[in-house]
């Protein structure tokens, strides 16, 4: 009951904070949920958030796994609920407001410091991400490929993760 | 901008259809976007549904919840379900919108965990895991990347994310660095007055 508490408060916390998108969930998971916690190793984190980008729906179904890993199915579900639960109250409140929100330039401002933030938290956590794939000359050659195909040729991510998973699966055989 | 009023709280119908949309066939549409839609993706399988194929909202209502959607945090995709659930049917409307988008992701999750904690560390698997960890590196580079391209539209936003890095290899909590980048943007970057009144 206590786990199932701290996986609700921990997930709700993340999904609070979690400006610019559900890949900003990767950082903080990355410090509360693998570094305090210790409820996932960093290899089982890094799966995870592949299995949460090749699953339809929000990347930040991440956070199924995590609460499943913890307390199982149970887990699962005060995890998930935990994750979306603040931006679901936030914006059904904030629909009603759009004009009001949307024409506060502080609101504005916040959120264009908060993004600079957000953008080193991410490259900080790919650096963390691709230690494992630094000392495999073939994985950090399958990793630029895939950043190649992301950014110049906008290839959707799914097919990309799916391919990269195929194409090592083939590298080791 | 297409709202009359300057304090719509009460849930608006689609003023062109004589009944509220039902709340069966919001849900039924949601579920359908949670299943085919994948990441930022859903923005567009969403649009596709509610704009172009049932005229429910707007173009220009879609882009008000988008537009939200950037300011508020959470998933883009879930953020703008959630608003076009509240535009069409109130919080009802809202919480019926986000579990039916949520309910095939969170079941094939489930099943992958599962899978995953009892087959994951065959010896088989184990380059297929190895490729994937490439991708989500690349993945996480690419998303700094795509938000650095469309927000970061000053050289005091570039010396934000070099300060930000800084505070995080001397480990800065994570929470306080963010609200303090926030705070900072609220205080210097906010954007001139036009023509509020």
């Amino acid at each position: 009951m206590i786990n199932l508490l701290r996986v609700f408060l921990v997930c709700a916390k993340i999904g609070a904070l979690v400006f610019g998108g559900g890949y900003v969930m990767i950082p903080f998971i990355q410090r509360e949920v693998v570094s305090h916690y210790g409820w996932l190793t960093e290899r089982q984190f890094v799966d995870a958030i592949a299995l949460g980008q090749i699953t339809p729906g929000p990347i930040m179904i991440t956070a199924t796994f995590i609460g499943y890993k913890v307390q199982g199915l149970a887990g699962a579900a005060a995890a998930t609920l935990g994750i979306f639960l603040p931006s679901f109250v936030m914006t059904a409140l904030a629909a009603g407001q759009m004009m009001r929100l949307r024409q506060n330039r502080r609101v504005a401002g916040f959120v264009r410091g908060v993004l600079p933030a957000v953008v080193a938290m991410l490259l900080a956590a790919a650096i963390a991400i691709a230690r494992p794939v630094v000392g495999d000359w073939r994985l950090l050659l399958l990793a630029f490929a895939a950043l190649a195909l992301l950014v110049k040729f906008k290839v959707d991510a799914v097919y990309v993760v799916l391919g990269a998973g195929v194409v090592g699966f083939l590298l080791e055989r | 901008m297409s709202d009359s009023a300057p304090n719509d709280r009460e849930p608006r119908v689609n003023p062109d259809s004589p009944s509220p949309i039902g709340l069966p066939q919001l849900t039924l549409m949601m579920l359908k976007v949670g299943a085919t839609g994948f990441g930022l993706g859903m923005v567009g399988v969403l649009q596709q549904e509610v704009v172009t194929r049932r005229s429910w909202l707007s173009q220009e209502e879609f882009a008000d919840g988008v537009a939200l959607a950037n300011l508020l945090p959470g998933p883009i995709a879930t953020d703008v379900a959630v608003y076009v659930g509240y535009k069409l049917r109130g919080w009802r409307g809202a919480a019926l919108s986000l579990i039916a988008l949520l309910a095939p992701a969170f079941a094939i999750m489930v099943g992958l965990t599962i899978a995953y904690l009892r087959y994951g560390r065959a010896p088989h698997v184990q380059g297929l895991f190895a490729g994937l960890n490439a991708a989500v590196a690349a993945l996480v580079v690419a998303v700094a990347y795509r938000i650095a391209r469309s927000s970061l539209k000053s050289a005091a936003e570039g010396g934000l994310v070099c300060a930000a890095f800084g505070a995080l290899l001397l480990h800065a909590n994570l929470v306080v660095l963010m609200l303090a980048c926030g705070v900072i943007g609220a205080l210097l970057l906010a954007p001139q007055r036009k023509s509020e009144t």
